[in-house]
Formats: structure tokens, C-alpha cells, sequence
């Protein structure tokens, strides 16, 4: 069976009807995570024995006369989700053996629907980045390019078909990219679908669990299983209101999406005709592609920075080096602090937490933090107002092409690449990232971003994209 | 020159609830060091916090009483500080919207004249864990119990003008709180911790002077012994012609002394922002109207219905209000016994000198209001004299045995029986011929000394009106 | 010392993470070009709008007051330094 080739959905049933068994499928999943993990560095840890024992707790239940959504499937979970079973490493290098004492919420809902970890994948500095340049195990290699990032190792494990679902984080936009960079379809949930509890996130406004796939249609499944209200992360309490998910069948006919030409400006040269031969596209495929503006992009994105920085701070601080982390040596307390912040935090997550410090300290909170929460409103009116106008916004998710593995980018440099997610995260709408064409021999993704619990829409239009261009991913070797 | 005294205090109130302001752990006292922990309260990577419904309801409660107006739209900030008993690294705290304001409680002056003390601000805040400072002097140890546990901060403005009006501030505090059932406010327990903000300024000046501020007093009468030594010591300063540093200053109760903690030249920069993570604490004018017609009876309505309703003096309903739990083991013992003069003599007298003595609350003692009930039933039946029952209450008090055992096991039962006593009689009129003489030639004072004699033979188990009858029927013969 | 490298030294103090003389030299070009990047969020005109508040949900689901006994042996095997049923720092003088 080649995974690739069929559905999740398919997938499972392959399993639940016990054409094959989910220990076989696991098992030859595992052999390819450590072959590709070889050249890629995908993965942080690889289940191993732990991943076929639960296989085989699947085939039990099955035996059973259990059906499970995910019967079998194998799944990748970013290295900033809590799992018990494996060391949670966080990005940091005093994580190393770091066994959490609980499982974040979406790894239980996905595990508990029969779908198998099959590995913790690489992540940047303590999750913060869109690259994976800054992780302490190194850059995840683009399968496309063995000198260039992945941007995300889940979106890597996708698109080398070794995994069927990639379960990622998502706040200035790693998923999104690394989606974009690999040619895969990249889902960032409406903010409160899915619970985050168990995920360190940097930035609690705006990270969000998010997944990744080869379809509309798989990330969609794999939505329904991890969404809805948990009563351990209150953000979900929006899911009480309205049923979590991606809602009823949708009829993508004559949808209108806006096209905010203006933005694609700021992209790298030769990477604009991508969008424009996308739009003319789309229009081919009916949809009526609508122009408008977003003129606030470069403001969203120093205003997301702003938050993000002062939050990052804030939620880092609780790496003490008192009840996680590795033993240091210290005299006293300040050293215990300086030490253990010191080891535990990365160059990239001691610059963020700094900064952060400095903007929320008096004489800068009111100047930036406070004008950086008013410019946060004027975004989210304005992506609202662009949405009274289409069904469905498309942007690029990335400014350039994936960067040199090789070579270290300028933070500044690093930080702009977030130019059209970061804004997105700002308003809490979905957005999925699917290939939109290609710039040489590299895939690259576009945006589509809707209206709130509209991620079904985004979906269907996804897959029905997917089949006009008959692009990626599909034609990944 | 003379001083006008400034003093302000600043009251932490833990509220009554069963579990911790955001998560299940248990919010009860345990000896065991870290047991009532949880990834939340130990500020675990990827736990979020989960707001008390009924800790909203206390602080709701305990604001109503404290007569201030209620926030409908109040939220949580992070007050950002390093310290190894605050385990995120902040402490949630409602900084810059608290859930009540304005508020205000009566006290009486020095002058006994009724004097309004205003409340700045009544809000909710989290409890940081406790550090344990090893002898061996080579680590200190932290407590997270108490981390997590809710607490409300009231606020007073600088109303107050002398330690005495602050006991007494303190003293009424309590008891509106603890009649609000919002907590039992034990300061020795520290469920109640009180800090004062104090300065002094030249009689007539408008302009505040620098203040200090007083933290580490474990009593009531610490905080004023505390206030007068500052007085003191400020006064000194100020008379020398010098200036007040403002700082912090710890109480030390053995050496009845201050010490310096630190200097706050460099005021702490807490870096406050609204926390990402808890939504808002939204409430609806029902809900507080609600609250308000649930607030229960309050010290100064429950004495006006002893006076109305039991027709005692204003005195005793005064001595018995004061504190919630005396008032209820009054009514408790009312229940049993409906005397209520009888009653308030003896839980005025009596009980509250034993539980002076023993430093218990009425609520704290093994000898129950039923007891005393049934105490002041066998005076009734005829089984004891009063004199008895004091001896009795105490032993049933210290022993924790109910009286009727005490009675039977001292073989304390009133001598009622004729022959028994007549015995006696003849045999104390035998002895006392002179007395006897006496009372014949009209002096029939002297019978009070014949009784006592009579008395002194039994050990005081007779029964005086009895004796007293034998007596005057054999002597007048 | 300039404003960015007053408030970068200040800052590392207040966050407590050991940085290298090295380090701060590079964080303090860094600082500096990053608060100058933000210039053009600090010119949008906001006189009119107010701060976002809440970042999550219009509805506030709280949690019921009951109270629940956690795992512990799991939470206390991460400590780095942990005896007598306490978590150790180095001695502390108040």
C-alpha cells in the first residue's frame, strides 16, 4: 500500500476491514522514518518499539470489531507537543530527556481515533521560527533541495509520503510554510477549533495546533478527530457555541476569492508570476477572483512581533531551572538563573525573550506593546472587511524560496519571511497552505484564508485546485 | 513639631473554595510538602490556567460586602518577577481591572467616633508557593501547595491615622469576611497576611510624605505594635530634620524591631500585561444582584435581631456578634436550650474565658454548643448546682468529655436526698451552737454561713435550696 | 550608552539569561535595528481604536470548584534537584 496514493480515510479502512494489519503498516512506516530521517534530519526521536506496541493495541481493538477513524495511520508530532511516551524536547537542548508528565490534548484525540506517533519531528529554537534553521539538532533538509530548509520537518515527512499526517504548531507561520516549501497542504485551524493544551507555546495568542497532509480532504479528517471544546485550554470555548469541525458539505461553485495584488509586491523576484499564473487559474476554474487591498501587512507583521516578543518573554520565564530542565551547578540563585535560562533557552529564544523584556518595560510598553495591541485591531478589521467582499483571501504563506541550510540568515531577514502569515495569525481566521505552482524546481504555496469554522470550504476548494493543476503534491517522487 | 499619621494597608485574604484558582488541585492545608500539585500550578510547559467558577463567586462576594462596585468586564494580568516560589515566572493577577472598587467599611476612631474607611480595590490574584530555609544553610527547599491558591487583595486608600484604627480596621475586616463565609481569616494561619504602607506629615501639610512599608506581622496585635514602633522610629528621623527612605521594612516580632528588606530606589519593573490564555471574567447585573440578596447576615444586622428577637441587651448581642462563629454557637446552643439570657451569661463569661485561655476559636473547641446545651439542663433538672457546672465545663471542656460523663465519672450529682442531707445538717448545727443562738435571737443572716458549711461538708454537691430549707425547718424546730 | 543599550542591559537583568560579553555586543545592534524596523507600525494612526483585549473566545467557560489529586512521582521526576519531598534551590537569605 502506498501511502501517497490513497486517502487517510481509505487508509484506515484498509485497516478496520484488516486487508492489513496496522503493526505491518507501522512497521514499514518506521523503516522509512529512519531511512529518509538519515539525509532529512526530520525527526528529533522515532517511536520504534512504542509505535508497534500501539499498532498492535489497534489491531486488538480491531479484532474486536472497532472502528477507528485513524485505524493504523501514522502520524508525526512536532517536538513542542507533550507526548509521554517519548522524550519532549522543545527545541531545547536540556529537553534532551525530558519525559512529559502528561500528552497534549490533540495527540490523545488523534491517538484515541487509532492513528500511531510515529516520531517527534526537528523544530526551531524553542519552536520560534519558520525554518528550522535555529533548531539545536540542526536544519530539516527540503526534500526538494538537499541545500535548503524543509521549514517545517512535518511538512517534510509529508512530502515524502514516509507519514500520512504531520501534527504541527502554527503562530507567525511554520506550518504554513514549511507546507509551502514542501509542497504539501498546511492547515492553520480557527483559533479555539483546536485545544492546545500540552503545547508550549511561545505565544499564547497566537499559536495554534494545526495539520499537515497531501489533501484537502486529509486534513480535514484529521481536523474533525482533533478539534472541539477542552476543558483544559479555555480558548476552546468557542467550539461550545457551534459544533467544532469543518462543518457540512460545501459547493465551492461560483466562490469569490480576493486577490490582494498589491501584496504580491513584496515578494522575492520571480515568485509574483507564480500567483498571477495561480489567479488566472483559478478564474479558469470558475471562481471570480476579486481585487482588494491589505495594505496594513508590514505593520501586522511588527505589530505580531511586538506581542509575540513580550509574550514569548512572559511564557519562557517559567524555565527556571527549578522543576525542568537540566541540573547546573550554581552557588546561588542568580546563578541558578542565568545558568539554567541561559543552557535551556537557544541564541534565537534568548533574543526573543530579551527584546520581549525591553518592550514591555516602562517607558516602552506604552509606546510599542499598547500601539502594537490597537494595530491588532485595525488588522483584524481589515482582513474582516476583506472578507465582507470574497468567500476566501489568497496570499502567498512565504516571501522567498526556502533558505540555504548552509548558511545562517539574519534574524531580521528570518523574521520577515512571516510577511503574510503573521498577519493571518492575528485574526485568529483559518488558513490553509497549498502549492499554488512552482518557481524552478521548487514548489510554492499559497494561502487561502476564510471566514471563521469555514475550513471546509478551504478544503474543497483545495482539492478541486489540486485536480485542475495537477501539481503537487501528488508528483512528488 | 507634631505628626499627622498615614497608614494604609494592604490585606491577602486566601478565599474559601475547594479547589485552586486554576486548576483541581486541592486548596486545603497539608503538611506534606508538594502534594496538592499539578502540571498548572507548578507552571508545567503547555498547561494552561482554568478559572474557579466559585473563587470568582467568593472575590464577587466578598466585594459586595465590603459595599464596593463590581466590574461586569474584569480580567487577569501576568506581574512578571523571578522568584523561586512563583513557578511561571509571573503571578496572575486582575492589575489593571480588579472585580470590585470603590468600596468602603465603618470603623470607630480614636475619639469612638464612627469613622468611614474607603477601599481602593478588591481583586483576585493567585498565592506564590512557600520557601523553606534549611538549617544546614546549603539549599533552601519550595513548597508549591500553596501555589495557585485564590486569593483577594483588598486595598485600603491612606485612611487611617493610627495603629489603633488599623487593628481595629483589621479586626472589623474579618469579621464582615467571615461572616461573609469568604474565608476564616486566620492570621496565624495566614490565611489572612496584612502589609501597611505608613509615613508621617507635619500637622496641617496637604502633600504626603515618603513612606515605608511594614510586611512579616503575624497578629493583629504585631501589626500595631509594628505601626507604633515605625511612628517611632519615622518621627525621630523627621524631628532630626532628616528625610524617610522608602523601602521595605521586615517586622521582627522576637526583637520587636525592623529590619530593611530592600531597597525600592529602583522600583520593580513587573513588566504587567493582560494575560493571552483566561478570557475575560464577564459578569451580568442579575448575577451581582443575585450575589448582593445572597450576601449573608452581617454582624451588625444579627445583633439588632438578637435584641429584637431574644430580647438581649445591646451588650451581649454586641459581644456575641463579634465574631461569626461565637454568634452561631450561640444560636447553635439556643437550639437546644432556649434560654437565651441564660446563654449569652454563660458563652460570654464562661466559655470565652476558657477559649481565651486555650487561643481556639468557638468553632475550634470539643465542647460543642449542644454540650453546653445540656450543661445548663442538669443546673435546670435539679442534677448540679451553677457552682458545679463551672467546674464541670471546664473539665468537659479540657478533656473533651461530655458533661453528663464528666458529672457521673466525678460523682458530681446534686445531693437532693432529705435523709442524706439531714444527716449533715444535724451534724453542722451540732458544731455551730453560737450560730445557731444567733439566728434564734433574730439575726438570720447567719444561715448563708450554715449553708456554706453545709456545702463545704459535701464538697459542694448539695443542693443549696434544699439545705437551706433543712436548715431553717430544724432550727426553728 | 545609547537608549537601545541602557534598555538591552536592564532588560537582560530583569529576564535573568546568562549572555556572553559577545553576545550582548551583537544583541545590542540587533535591538537597535530591530526598534528602529518597527518605526512604521508606531506612524498608523490608532487615535480611534482601541487595544485588542482579549486575544481568545467571547465566551469564558470556568471551571467547577471540585478538587482533584494529580499524578505527582511523574511531575517531581523532572526536577532537576529534588529531596525530602521538596524542590531545592541554592540558599536563599531574606
Amino acid at each position: 500500500m502506498e501511502l501517497r496514493k490513497i486517502s487517510i480515510r481509505q487508509a484506515a479502512e484498509t485497516v478496520n476491514s484488516g486487508e492489513v494489519t496496522a503493526e505491518g503498516l507501522i512497521e514499514k512506516t518506521l523503516e522509512s522514518c529512519s531511512i529518509l530521517n538519515e539525509g532529512l534530519n526530520i525527526f528529533t526521536q522515532i517511536a520504534g518499539i512504542d509505535a508497534l506496541e500501539q499498532a498492535k493495541a489497534i489491531d486488538r481493538k480491531i479484532e474486536k470489531g472497532e472502528k477507528l477513524p485513524l485505524a493504523g495511520v501514522p502520524v508525526t508530532v512536532k517536538d513542542d507537543l507533550c507526548y509521554g511516551v517519548l522524550p519532549t524536547g522543545f527545541g531545547s537542548p536540556a529537553f534532551k530527556e525530558f519525559f512529559s508528565p502528561y500528552t497534549a490534548t490533540a495527540v490523545e484525540r488523534l491517538m484515541d481515533a487509532g492513528a500511531i506517533v510515529v516520531g517527534k519531528t526537528n523544530l526551531d529554537d524553542m519552536s520560534m521560527g519558520s525554518t528550522t534553521a535555529s533548531s539545536p539538532d540542526g536544519p530539516t533538509i527540503n526534500p526538494w533541495d538537499p541545500e535548503r530548509t524543509a521549514g517545517s520537518a512535518g511538512a517534510a515527512a509529508v512530502a515524502t509520503g514516509i507519514c500520512m499526517l504531520a501534527l504541527e504548531s502554527d503562530s507567525g507561520g511554520a506550518l504554513r510554510q514549511g507546507a509551502s516549501h514542501c509542497g504539501v497542504i498546511g492547515l492553520r485551524p480557527t483559533a479555539g477549533q483546536v485545544s492546545r493544551y500540552g503545547l508550549n507555546t511561545f505565544c499564547s495568542s497566537f499559536g495554534q495546533v494545526g495539520v499537515t497532509a497531501i489533501s484537502g480532504e486529509n486534513v480535514i479528517t484529521a481536523l474533525e478527530v482533533i478539534a472541539g471544546f477542552d476543558e483544559r485550554d479555555a480558548s476552546t470555548a468557542v467550539c461550545k457555541e457551534r459544533a467544532a469541525g469543518a462543518g457540512t458539505a460545501v459547493d465551492t461553485e461560483g466562490l469569490r476569492i480576493g486577490y490582494p495584488a498589491a501584496a504580491f509586491d513584496h515578494l522575492e523576484p520571480g515568485l509574483r508570476e507564480v500567483f498571477e499564473q495561480a489567479r488566472e487559474q483559478y478564474s479558469a476554474a470558475g471562481f471570480e477572483c476579486i481585487d482588494l487591498e491589505l495594505p496594513l501587512l508590514p505593520e501586522a507583521l511588527q505589530a505580531y512581533y511586538v506581542i509575540s516578543l513580550a509574550e514569548s518573554s512572559s511564557n519562557h520565564s517559567r524555565f527556571d531551572g527549578i522543576r525542568f530542565g537540566a541540573v547546573e551547578e550554581a552557588g546561588d540563585l542568580e546563578e541558578l538563573y542565568s545558568k539554567s535560562r541561559g543552557s535551556i533557552l537557544g541564541r534565537e529564544a534568548r533574543r526573543r525573550s530579551i527584546f520581549g523584556t525591553h518592550l514591555l518595560s516602562q517607558g516602552s510598553y506604552d509606546l510599542y506593546y499598547r500601539q502594537a495591541l490597537r494595530v491588532w485591531n485595525l488588522v483584524r478589521r481589515e482582513f474582516a472587511a476583506a472578507l465582507g467582499q470574497c468567500d476566501l483571501l489568497m496570499l502567498p504563506a512565504a516571501k522567498t524560496l526556502p533558505g540555504r541550510a548552509a548558511a545562517e540568515a539574519d534574524f531580521l531577514d528570518a523574521w520577515t519571511e512571516d510577511l503574510f502569515c503573521a498577519p493571518v495569525s492575528l485574526t485568529g481566521l483559518p488558513s490553509l497552505c497549498l502549492p499554488a505552482g512552482q518557481a524552478g524546481k521548487f514548489p510554492v504555496g499559497l494561502q487561502l484564508i476564510g471566514r471563521p469554522f469555514s475550513e471546509g470550504i478551504m478544503a474543497a476548494v483545495c482539492d478541486r485546485m489540486i485536480r485542475e493543476i495537477e501539481l503537487f503534491p501528488y508528483g512528488i517522487s | 513639631m507634631e505628626f499627622e499619621v498615614i497608614i494604609g494597608l494592604e490585606v491577602h485574604v486566601e478565599l474559601q473554595t475547594e479547589s485552586k484558582l486554576f486548576c483541581a488541585c486541592p486548596n486545603r492545608f497539608v503538611p506534606e510538602p508538594n502534594v496538592n500539585t499539578c502540571p498548572v500550578c507548578l507552571g508545567f510547559p503547555g498547561a494552561f490556567p482554568r478559572l474557579n467558577s466559585f473563587a470568582v463567586q467568593q472575590a464577587l462576594t466578598a466585594s459586595l460586602a465590603l459595599n464596593c462596585e463590581i466590574a461586569l468586564f474584569s480580567y487577569f494580568d501576568r506581574k512578571n518577577y523571578f522568584y523561586p516560589d512563583m513557578p511561571k515566572g509571573y503571578q496572575l493577577s486582575q492589575y489593571y481591572e480588579p472585580i470590585g472598587s470603590g468600596g468602603h467599611l465603618m470603623i470607630e476612631d480614636d475619639q469612638g467616633n464612627l469613622k468611614k474607611v474607603r477601599i481602593g480595590r478588591v481583586h483576585m490574584e493567585e498565592d506564590a508557593g512557600k520557601l523553606v530555609h534549611a538549617l544546614s544553610g546549603d539549599a533552601s527547599m519550595v513548597d508549591y501547595n500553596r501555589s495557585g491558591v485564590p486569593l483577594v487583595e483588598i486595598v485600603t486608600e491612606p485612611d487611617l491615622r493610627s495603629p489603633g484604627e488599623s487593628r481595629r480596621y483589621l479586626e472589623q475586616l474579618k469579621r464582615i469576611l467571615q461572616y461573609a463565609r469568604v474565608s476564616d481569616c486566620k492570621m496565624e494561619e495566614g490565611s489572612l497576611r496584612c502589609d501597611a504602607n505608613i509615613s508621617l506629615r507635619p500637622v496641617g501639610r496637604e502633600t504626603f510624605g515618603s513612606k515605608t512599608e511594614l510586611k512579616n506581622m503575624n497578629s493583629f496585635k504585631a501589626v500595631e505594635r509594628s505601626l507604633e514602633h515605625e511612628i517611632k522610629r519615622q518621627g525621630e528621623i523627621l524631628r532630626r530634620g532628616e528625610e524617610v527612605i522608602t523601602q521595605t521594612l521586615r517586622w521582627e516580632e522576637d526583637k520587636q524591631e525592623t529590619i530593611v528588606m530592600r531597597g525600592k530606589l529602583e522600583a520593580h519593573d513587573y513588566r504587567c500585561f493582560t494575560d493571552p490564555e483566561l478570557p475575560p471574567v464577564e459578569l451580568t447585573a442579575e448575577e451581582v444582584e443575585k450575589a448582593l440578596a445572597a450576601l449573608p447576615e452581617m454582624a451588625e444586622t444579627r445583633a439588632a435581631r438578637f435584641i429584637s428577637d431574644f430580647s438581649l441587651p445591646e451588650y451581649d448581642a454586641a459581644v456575641l456578634t463579634s465574631s461569626r462563629c461565637l454568634a452561631d454557637y450561640f444560636e447553635a446552643c439556643l437550639e437546644c436550650y432556649n434560654n437565651p439570657k441564660v446563654v449569652s451569661n454563660w458563652v460570654m463569661g464562661e466559655l470565652s474565658a476558657l477559649l481565651k485561655n486555650a487561643g481556639l476559636e468557638a468553632d475550634q473547641s470539643s465542647f460543642r454548643a449542644e454540650d453546653l446545651a445540656d450543661l445548663l439542663k442538669m443546673i435546670d433538672e435539679g442534677l448540679i448546682s451553677g457552682k458545679i457546672a463551672k467546674d464541670v465545663l471546664e473539665k468537659s471542656f479540657q478533656s473533651g468529655k461530655p458533661p453528663r460523663l464528666v458529672v457521673e465519672e466525678e460523682g458530681l450529682l446534686q445531693i437532693s436526698d432529705h435523709s442524706e442531707l439531714e444527716a449533715v445538717v444535724g451534724k453542722v448545727l451540732a458544731e455551730n451552737p453560737d450560730s445557731v443562738e444567733k439566728y434564734r435571737s433574730g439575726a438570720t443572716k447567719v444561715i448563708g454561713f450554715l449553708v456554706g458549711q453545709v456545702m463545704k461538708e459535701t464538697g459542694g454537691k448539695a443542693n443549696p435550696g434544699l439545705v437551706n430549707e433543712l436548715l431553717v425547718k430544724k432550727i426553728e424546730g | 550608552m545609547t537608549d537601545a543599550e541602557h534598555g538591552l542591559d536592564k532588560a537582560i537583568r530583569a529576564i535573568k539569561i546568562g549572555v556572553d560579553v559577545s553576545e550582548q555586543e551583537a544583541l545590542d545592534r540587533e535591538l537597535d535595528r530591530f526598534m528602529k524596523w518597527l518605526k512604521p507600525m508606531l506612524a498608523v494612526d490608532t487615535a480611534e481604536t482601541k487595544q485588542v483585549l482579549v486575544s481568545h473566545g467571547v465566551v469564558n467557560v470556568l471551571r467547577e470548584d471540585c478538587a482533584r489529586q494529580g499524578g505527582l512521582a511523574e511531575l517531581q521526576e523532572a526536577a532537576p534537584d529534588f529531596a525530602g519531598g521538596f524542590y531545592l534551590v541554592p540558599p536563599i537569605i531574606e
